[in-house]
């Protein structure tokens, strides 16, 4: 070997070794740290879980969770199996519940604004502060004699929290609390107040019930209680005893549509009538447990007349007749599709109705009334209204607003100018601990928890036919800067002082949750059995996540004079249909809902489970008006109204009327955090300013829409490639009567 | 050309070497801590039981590293002029945990629970060595899966061949 050489291969080795060396260092993990405790807490083994009962506050149906906590940080929140609400199960909203608690974008101090109004420019301050600057604005107002311009604008509120706001807002001197939110369904619970007496919504037994005709009812995803009624719809499927049979009449086949085993398209607005007439030929075959008040009313409703008005061919409507009475039992709920129209009462009282000719109310699967038995549930007051505050503002009779939980900034119609009316309130006041639509227009934030921090209770509405009254507990101490709710209304009342904090006279809301549910216990002789005094029975209560009793039957009397409140005309949409060809259905997304789910990345990144589609907005439309408008899949749309417009690419979805275009609700934002804002379009912008003037409902389904070609933009991302098969088999089918035989052979 | 593949030979193996050199050698089996702990003179000298600053050993996953207010428990009397001890107590009173480095470290799809190894009647000595007689802690024990299997064989654990009893 030549010396030269010699020296090439030393070089060569050398520079290998080196260079093997360094992968080496650099593939080998970084030394990771062990970080003792200082002190360790005496609850807490690091590596061993702990589970508290509490519930979900995501939406209005009071699923029981366990949340599991390791070393003080909420991990999981699963359904609590003992609650009757949900039994065990939770719905993606609440699985993410745990994403609010530790959202980047939380606001996590006091904050004072900076800049102009809406700027989002504001300055951290300390609570003492805070409190100090709203009592001082309270203490002015009610100097001048002005309590009444002071307003309390929250989300649906139930319980002591409820009860805690109230007291406030009184002792101050205003009569000014209101609740708003969109899918209150208070339609329905007007409609069952004028018919059974209730201002509530009544137990459907989906469980028990053998023929379901949904009015659009979308209750396996977002309708008033989807874990309760899913649960009970597994049942009623697949239960032990025979299969009941589902029918959904709505113009875009929602989730629980698509699991349907018919599926009944009406012309959008004309569902009620659908219903009645129904009702009439149940009546008219003699077919009726219980028609004596209706005769006359349904006799108007004839199927041979209405078929043609709600686009139904008369012998549908005669065999979905006899089969609902026939059916024992049958139930028919008032969902979505005849309730969220601007005559939402007259529809739902038409499917009460229905429900009383074909004898379903008070009955095993059929509509079973809940009873207020504890005495605190939900009271919902048809006078709080947000065209009541529009209006006030406007009026200059709103001088300081408080706001918490309720977003109406965004789900508001452009057209009821509420922006402009609360440019006029001089004093803004947010609890909210999210940078919401509405909250970007405060003047102060006092940021809440998120309920996983927070106490609280709730007595479900609707419940199950049985008393439940579920606690609210804390499972992590804070993570930032905020404070309970309880403690800012108690903190605030001793800050303004004078009556108001000689009526409020708790230390904290801890306390006076506690100090509430020992009223109850001793109201309620129940929850007294087997209890060794109200400490062991609230130490057992905070365990199980609540208390609840036995289930009851309740009956109730249908009252004639409901019928006053039918409309018997369909509804109403806004547009003249040569300009507006398209009725346009917003629709609350499994995920979102009302936007409220929008900040939340879990579930952005969720699936649509009827489009598969993720982050964005989407417009359904038809695939044959596609084709005769010149668009495929994927093509940017405006949808115009006459109140404005939004832009959405196009989803072609067989499941839709040709002469419907639905959207769904939830995206849109302006604010609300880095996951939300700028991504897809808000539906609720360009639809009309209805409210039901007896409900104060906002009607959802109540214009109509043309679209035209919008410039390209956003992208359509989902998950599904394609809806066809191409062959391969993937759904196999056989016919009822060839299953028929193939049972036969088996057994 | 032959050359060319003789080079490419040699720089390989070289290569491979330099690697396993690293990993064998400089690796950091027992790192510098932030106190010169001495386990022999805790364990060793003194006898104390693992569990007494190990807490959790038993009830967890984790052992548990000892909390800074079980150091001080003992070390706000005995050997305050030490300097070491002096470091520690300067930690308690700014109230900060002390940043041990790791030494035993598995990767996340492993799930190890101490509390059943302990309960099983394993010695700590098994999987950490005569820690008695160490006075800077030194990684014994390679934690590859087959080192956990051939004591799980020895051993005949119930399910110690299952995928699904380490990895879940
Ligand atoms: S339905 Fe979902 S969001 Fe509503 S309470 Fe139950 S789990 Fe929470």
């Amino acid at each position: 070997m030549k010396r030269r050489d010699f020296l090439k291969f030393i070089g060569i080795g050398g520079v290998g070794a080196g260079a093997g060396f360094v992968l080496g260092k650099v593939s080998k993990p970084p030394g990771a740290k062990l970080i003792p405790y200082l002190i360790p807490p005496e609850d807490i083994i690091p590596g061993v879980a702990t589970w508290y009962a509490s519930v979900c506050t995501l939406c209005g149906a009071g699923c029981g969770t366990l949340v599991r906590v390791m070393e003080g940080r909420a991990k999981k929140v699963e359904g609590n199996p003992g609650h009757p609400i949900n039994r065990g199960g939770l719905c993606a909203l609440g699985q993410s519940s745990v994403q609010a608690l530790y959202n980047p974008d939380r606001i996590t101090k006091p904050l004072k604004r900076k800049g102009p109004r809406g700027s989002g420019e504001y300055a951290e301050i300390t609570w003492d502060e805070a409190l100090k600057t709203l009592a001082a604005n309270l203490i002015e107002l009610k100097s001048k004699n002005e309590s009444e311009k002071f307003h309390l604008l929250t989300s649906p509120l139930g319980g002591t929290i409820d009860r805690l706001a109230g007291e406030f807002v009184s002792a101050f001197g205003s009569s000014n609390y209101s609740h708003y939110g969109l899918f209150q369904r208070k339609n329905l619970a007007f409609a069952n107040l004028s018919t059974m007496g209730t201002a509530s919504i009544p137990h459907y037994d989906i469980e028990n019930t053998k023929y379901l005709l949904s009015f659009g009812a979308d209750f396996s995803s977002t309708w008033v209680s989807p874990v309760n009624y899913s649960n009970g719809y597994g049942k009623m499927r697949q239960g032990t005893g025979e299969r009941g049979k589902l029918v959904q009449v709505e113009p875009r086949l929602s989730l629980t549509g698509a699991n349907a085993d018919e599926w009944v398209p009406a012309k959008p607005g004309t569902e009620a009538l659908l219903a009645l007439a129904i009702a009439n030929t149940i009546v008219e075959k003699g077919l009726a447990r219980d028609a004596s008040a209706w005769r006359g009313v349904l006799s108007r409703y004839k199927a041979k007349d209405m078929a043609s008005i709600c686009d139904v061919p008369v012998e549908r409507i005669e065999a979905m007749a006899v089969e609902f009475a026939r059916t024992r039992p049958s139930l028919a709920i008032a969902g979505d599709s005849v309730s969220s129209y601007e005559n939402g009462i007259s529809g739902a009282i038409a499917v009460n109705i229905l429900n009383q000719v074909a004898g379903n109310i008070g009955v095993i699967g059929g509509v079973m009334p809940n009873g207020d038995d504890l005495g605190n549930g939900k009271k919902i007051d048809f006078g709080r209204k947000i065209s009541t505050l529009i209006s006030a503002a406007n009026a200059d009779k709103i001088k300081t607003l408080i706001v918490y939980g309720a977003n109406p900034v965004f789900t508001t119609p452009k057209a009821a100018r509420l922006e402009e009316a609360l440019s006029k309130v001089p004093f803004i006041a947010s609890f909210s601990s999210f940078m919401d639509e509405t909250t970007a227009h405060a003047d102060i934030i006092l940021p809440a928890h998120t309920s996983l921090e927070d106490w609280g209770d709730d007595f479900p509405d609707p419940g199950v036919a049985a008393p439940v009254a579920s606690i609210i507990q804390p499972v992590v101490s804070p993570v930032f800067e905020t404070k309970s709710l309880g403690d800012i209304f108690i903190e605030l009342a001793r800050a303004v002082g004078g009556n108001v904090a000689g009526k409020i006279t708790a230390p904290n809301f801890a306390e006076y949750l506690k100090a509430s549910w020992k009223g109850l216990y001793s109201r309620n002789r129940e929850m007294a059995a087997g209890t060794l005094g109200f400490e062991d029975f609230w130490n057992k209560a905070l365990q199980r996540g609540g208390w609840w009793g036995p289930s009851r039957k309740m009956t109730a009397t249908v009252s004639a004079r409901a019928g006053e409140h039918l409309t018997g005309a369909p509804a109403r949409f806004e547009g003249e249909e040569a300009q507006y060809p398209f009725y346009l259905i917003p629709y609350a997304q499994t995920a979102y809902m009302d936007g409220r789910g929008a900040n939340l990345p879990w579930l952005q990144e969720l699936p649509d489970p009827m489009t598969s589609v993720v982050w964005g907005t989407w417009v359904e439309i038809n695939p044959k008006t596609a084709a005769s408008l010149g668009l495929k899949e994927g093509d940017m749309v405006n949808i115009e109204s006459p109140f404005g417009k939004i832009s959405a690419p196009v989803y072609l979805y067989p499941g839709i009327r040709p002469d419907t275009v639905a959207v769904p609700i939830g995206q849109g934002h302006s604010h609300y955090g880095r996951y939300a804002k700028g991504r897809g379009a808000n539906p609720i912008e360009i639809l009309p300013y209805k409210e039901d003037p007896l409900s104060g409902e906002a009607a959802l389904n109540s214009t109509r829409v043309r679209i035209t070609r919008g410039a390209t933009g956003e992208r359509l991302v989902k998950m599904e490639g394609s809806t066809k098969e191409f062959g391969r088999g993937i759904v196999q089918t056989v016919s009822p009567s060839e299953f028929k035989r193939m049972k036969k052979e088996v057994v | 050309m032959k050359k060319l593949i003789l080079y490419a030979v040699v720089g390989g193996i070289a290569f491979v070497i330099g690697y396993f050199v690293n990993d064998q050698f400089f690796s950091d089996r027992a790192p510098v801590q932030p106190i010169n702990f001495s386990h022999k003179i805790h364990a060793g000298d003194n006898q104390i039981p693992c569990q007494y600053c190990h807490i959790y050993a038993e009830r967890s996953r984790v052992s548990g590293v000892p909390n800074v207010k079980r150091c001080m428990g003992c070390h706000q009397i005995i050997k305050t002029d030490s300097p070491e001890i002096q470091k520690v107590a300067s930690y308690w009173d700014k109230k900060e945990p002390i940043p041990w480095v790791k030494v035993y470290n598995l990767p996340d799809h492993v799930y190890f629970p101490h509390k059943r190894h302990v309960r099983a009647g394993v010695d700590c000595k098994n999987c950490h060595g005569d820690v008695a007689s160490m006075a800077r802690i030194e990684k014994v024990s390679s934690l590859q899966m087959g080192w956990c299997l051939s004591c799980h064989t020895k051993r005949e654990v119930k399910n110690g061949h299952d995928c699904w009893t380490c990895h879940k």
